[in-house]
């Protein structure tokens, strides 16, 4: 059982850390280019 | 909220439905217990690892065919999300691996070239970060990209041309219950459409760091404008 945890919470980790990550990336370089508002 | 963001919103969504099926309602195996549930996700993740380098493959191709930087980006959007996902099937496969054989990691002809495909990836990575970006960089990785795919069936039939410990392929051979095969089908479909998600968001910025770094713009004449004269090159 401590396996399934800990193959499940990485994988959370590690998708949903690389989502969160790129999609903030994303919007910072989207604000870059739109410029100062 | 922009149009990624909406869609990795549906993506998790999706995943969150996939991992209530997994733990709620695919059957225990009555062999290996719960840990048995790793399966889903872990395969899933291979599936989608293997769609992520077809698109470095058709990138890499239609890169050296036209040196379009589109599938340039889309084959290194394809490469990252790729090596993401090998990752998980990875770590996944090991943690089940300890709890069913005893041990982390054997050398089996499954595990070794999967091993091999994400070293392969993450050495196309590395190509990309390493040399400086325009056609040479790309031009290369799309050979790396190409020849890199030819891993990809050698651990797909891994499993049926050696002897191996891992498991034979079970989807194909009809040796999953109903219940399971749904939760597999339906996991694997949320899997690779979180990923076609990665793909998009990543090709995104690709083009944005593209832009500012103008990696891909034809060479340039430096045109210099004297006070009040008629623009002409620099000599």
């Amino acid at each position: 059982m401590t396996y399934l945890v800990l193959a499940y919470a990485f994988a959370v980790a590690a998708l949903g850390g690389y989502l969160f990550w790129s999609l903030r990336r994303l919007r910072e370089l989207e604000r870059i280019q739109r410029g100062p508002s | 909220m922009n149009r990624y963001e909406r869609a990795a919103v549906g993506a998790v969504a999706l995943m969150l439905i996939a991992g209530a099926a997994i733990f709620f309602y695919a059957p225990t195996d009555y062999l290996q217990g719960p840990v048995q549930r790793i399966f889903y996700l872990h395969v899933s993740s291979a599936i989608a690892a293997f769609g992520c380098f077809a698109v470095v493959l058709v990138g890499g191709v239609i890169y050296l065919r036209n040196e379009s930087p589109a599938a340039d980006r889309f084959a290194r959007a394809g490469a990252l999300v790729g090596v993401l996902f090998t990752t998980v099937t990875l770590v996944m496969g090991m943690l089940w691996a300890k709890t069913v054989w005893g041990a982390f990691w054997v050398w089996d002809a499954r595990l070794t070239s999967t091993l091999v495909l994400w070293i392969i990836y993450a050495g196309y990575l590395l190509v990309r970060r390493l040399a400086d970006p325009g056609r040479q960089a790309a031009r290369l990785a799309a050979v790396v990209g190409i020849f890199g795919f030819i891993d990809v069936p050698v651990v797909h039939f891994s499993v049926t041309w050696w002897r191996t410990q891992h498991p034979g392929p079970v989807i194909i051979n009809d040796a999953l219950p109903p219940q399971m095969l749904a939760t597999f089908l339906f996991t694997m479909a949320c899997t690779v459409a979180l990923a076609a998600v990665m793909i998009a968001s990543r090709y995104r910025i690709e083009t944005l760091v593209d832009e500012r770094e103008q990696v891909f713009e034809p060479a340039k004449v430096l045109v210099a404008r004297e006070p009040g004269g008629v623009a002409g090159p620099v000599q």
